[in-house]
């Protein structure tokens, strides 16, 4: 029997063509019908020089069922590169081309062999959700657009930094410009293909640098083996995103040794993000004594990503108790140890019990069923809205779908993203005086 | 004016699923009745016989090239006594998806009025095996209600006929099809009528005819003429004729119960099939 799924966490994997609408200079080529495209658009903030409806569909129909819709690829692609200026064209199969079996690869190869910027990931809906659309995305970049950087061409100190999916993520923006931030103190360069400083260049620089930074529990592992088998780059593997002194501190010193960076250097740059954070806490040390209707227990209900990275703060830096976390994100079953153990490595021998749950009818359920000892703090998708309203608890939407606010390049990364944290979180508590 | 009966022929590739069809439809026709047969094959093959040659342009074919309004008459052509002659076709080989091609044309085909209420018969004849939703569409939705497999007792048949029952039972109870028996189109096997007869109850079901081998059958195909027409006094010609009187006699319809692998296989040993082709078997 078809399970019914209340409240979905994710689209399906042709929502890679979010991943290729955040690398400026590339423009998804959809194989597809026209009502993916048309669902898969709506992402806001996607506007500029290719809009999120700006885009080549094969808009297929029932006659390319029948017969096929490779020739309409192939017109597609050819006529794609008349009109758009991009400077890589990545096609995306949906279903239905993956079902009647086109041969979409032959169909690239064709544009590839030319020499012509097309590359192919076959992302129809039914592989996979979001998360997997970016990870193919990242794989036929590797696979199709990049060679490895000749001897003598690898740059010392350059790191291609991998966090966020695109969009999916609604502070990605602002959280690869913090990671590179920080990247940056150490010394180090950073590369992000993602953004305002990212695009194609940034694309053709991954094989020059030295080592990929993985900054995510479990999305991205395969794309990173697969760079470090095809282009020779290592990675470097951080299981969450830092928020907050704590552990942005640890962060920066595994990155430090990890790239050879003196610990003295790590250490002083440590030293000064840290003075000004804590200058922050100690001058807001009443607002965290007074608000007494402050939650004491919280959840989080996000991707692993943001269960985790949250999870970690408010347990280390803001000492609140952890009620049960979700994780909604669909992690493959061979990643779920490593990120449940992550939520035991936390500060005070505390262990925060953890669930894999998509449905956000159980979800919402859990939490309602829960004592949490006054207000409860929830941070989560706009489907936990309802239910934390219900117990008059403290709500804030992080994880999509997010319906009640616009991000543009607001981040929760570093020591900044922190006090970004504390901010929100405040703003909601301090609300119930008004 | 009795209600148009609308049959699926099903069978394994190569069994003689079309040649008995047409030599069917004719024999029907001869009998006064009104009919449309229906070839869902890529290959089109399925009323040559009726219209004296590969003459008719398949409904994909015509959609692909003159887009979706077409008239009825470009796809649908007169035949032998009057048979109304469609041909789905299909895709190239190796591209595009076959089965919904069918779906494609069986819906053309309604929009465009070819279900007439004067027809007595409407026949599909389709490729050899239920192999997807597309192959089984003529048995969904209510459209034909009676299916019959044509069979063999060679192996490789009666194993693709048992795969078509387990295709007619998904869909007997919401498109209400029944089997309306087996026809043995004979290949002379040894014990074949006993081993159709077993079969076909076990499967819940009878052996609705036993056309015997005639070479007859191969000459008038050679002339693009069914049997009937092509030698009306021969003997196999009153066989179709049997056929055709079988069929609009036939009220025995049912839901087929297909075996397990384990049964098939005992019924074909116990009729002596396997203990041959261990004794004959080499490639």
């Amino acid at each position: 029997m078809a399970k019914i799924l209340d409240g979905q966490r994710y689209k399906c994997s042709l929502a890679a063509m979010q991943s290729v609408q955040a690398i400026p200079g590339a423009i998804p080529v959809l194989h597809s019908g026209p009502g993916c495209a048309a669902k898969l658009s709506d992402t806001i903030g996607s506007s500029g020089h290719y809009s999120p409806n700006i885009f080549p569909c094969t808009s297929l129909n029932e006659k390319d069922v029948v017969f096929g819709g490779t020739r309409k690829l192939r017109t597609t692609i050819e006529n794609a590169m008349k009109v758009l200026d991009a400077d890589l064209y990545i096609v995306l199969t949906g279903c239905i081309p993956e079902i009647v079996g086109d041969d979409s690869v032959s169909v690239v190869d064709e544009f590839r062999e030319a020499g012509k910027p097309v590359i192919l990931a076959e992302t129809a809906g039914f592989r996979g959700n979001s998360y997997t659309g970016y990870e193919q995305v990242l794989d036929a970049i590797t696979d199709q657009y990049l060679e490895p950087a000749p001897e003598g061409e690898r740059e010392k100190g350059l790191v291609n930094i991998f966090a966020d999916v695109p969009y999916q993520d609604l502070f990605w923006l602002g959280n690869y410009e913090q990671l590179a931030k920080l990247v940056s103190l150490l010394g180090l360069t950073p590369n992000v293909i993602f953004g305002y400083e990212g695009g194609t260049d940034r694309v053709r620089d991954i094989p020059k640098a030295e080592f990929n930074l993985l900054v995510s529990p479990w999305v991205g592992i395969e794309p990173m083996e697969r760079m470090e088998k095809r282009l020779g780059i290592p990675f470097l593997h951080w299981p969450n995103l830092p928020v907050g002194a704590f552990e942005t501190s640890k962060f920066l010193r595994a990155l430090g040794e990890y790239a050879g960076v003196p610990s003295d250097k790590v250490e002083s740059v440590i030293a000064d993000q840290e003075g000004y954070y804590y200058y922050l806490i100690e001058r807001y040390a009443d607002l965290f004594l007074e608000t007494r209707v402050m939650a004491k227990q919280f959840t989080v209900s996000a991707d692993a990503q943001y269960s985790l990275a949250l999870t970690k703060f408010l347990v280390n830096d803001l000492s609140l108790n952890p009620a049960t976390q979700f994780v909604v994100d669909d992690t493959p079953k061979k990643y779920r140890e490593s990120v449940a153990a992550e939520f035991s490595n936390l500060n005070h021998g505390i262990k925060a019990p953890v669930e894999f749950e998509t449905d956000s009818w159980k979800i919402s359920q859990a939490i309602r069923a829960h004592d949490y000892h006054g207000y409860p703090l929830v941070l989560g998708s706009y489907w936990e809205k309802e239910v934390t309203e219900e117990m008059y608890g403290h709500y804030l939407n992080i994880s999509w779908p997010v319906q009640d606010k616009v991000v543009m390049d607001e981040s929760y990364v570093g020591y900044q993203g922190g006090i970004k944290v504390i901010e929100d979180i405040y703003s909601v508590a301090v609300q119930r005086w008004n | 004016m009795s209600e148009t009966r609308q049959i699926a022929i099903y069978g394994k590739g190569g069994i003689g699923k079309s040649t008995t069809t047409q030599n069917l439809a004719t024999g029907l026709a001869n009998l006064g009745k009104k009919l449309m047969v229906v070839g869902c094959d890529p290959k089109a093959d399925s009323t040559r016989l009726l219209l004296g040659g590969l003459a008719q342009k398949t409904v994909l074919d015509t959609i692909r090239e003159e887009g979706d309004d077409i008239d009825l008459s470009s796809i649908m052509k007169e035949g032998y006594g009057g048979i109304r002659c469609v041909e789905s076709g299909g895709p190239e080989p190796g591209v595009g998806c076959a089965g919904r091609g069918i779906i494609t044309s069986i819906s053309m085909l309604e929009s465009l009025g070819a279900y007439t209420d004067d027809l007595d018969f409407v026949f599909y004849d389709v490729l050899g095996d239920v192999v997807c939703g597309g192959f089984a569409m003529p048995i969904r939705e209510g459209k034909a209600k009676e299916i019959y497999i044509v069979a063999s007792g060679e192996m490789m048949a009666l194993y693709a006929a048992n795969n078509i029952a387990k295709g007619i039972s998904r869909y007997a109870r919401t498109g209400g099809a029944r089997i309306g028996g087996i026809i043995c189109n004979s290949r002379n096997v040894d014990r074949e009528l006993d081993l159709l007869r077993a079969f076909a109850k076990e499967l819940g079901t009878k052996l609705l005819y036993y056309v015997p081998r005639d070479n007859i059958v191969q000459r008038a195909e050679i002339n693009r003429k069914t049997v009937i027409e092509y030698a009306p006094d021969s003997k196999q010609a009153h066989e179709y004729e049997g056929l055709a009187q079988a069929i609009v006699e036939n009220e025995d319809f049912t839901i087929p119960t297909p075996m397990t692998q384990g049964r098939l296989e005992d019924i074909l040993i116990q009729f002596g099939l396997m203990d041959n082709l261990e004794d004959d078997y080499h490639i």
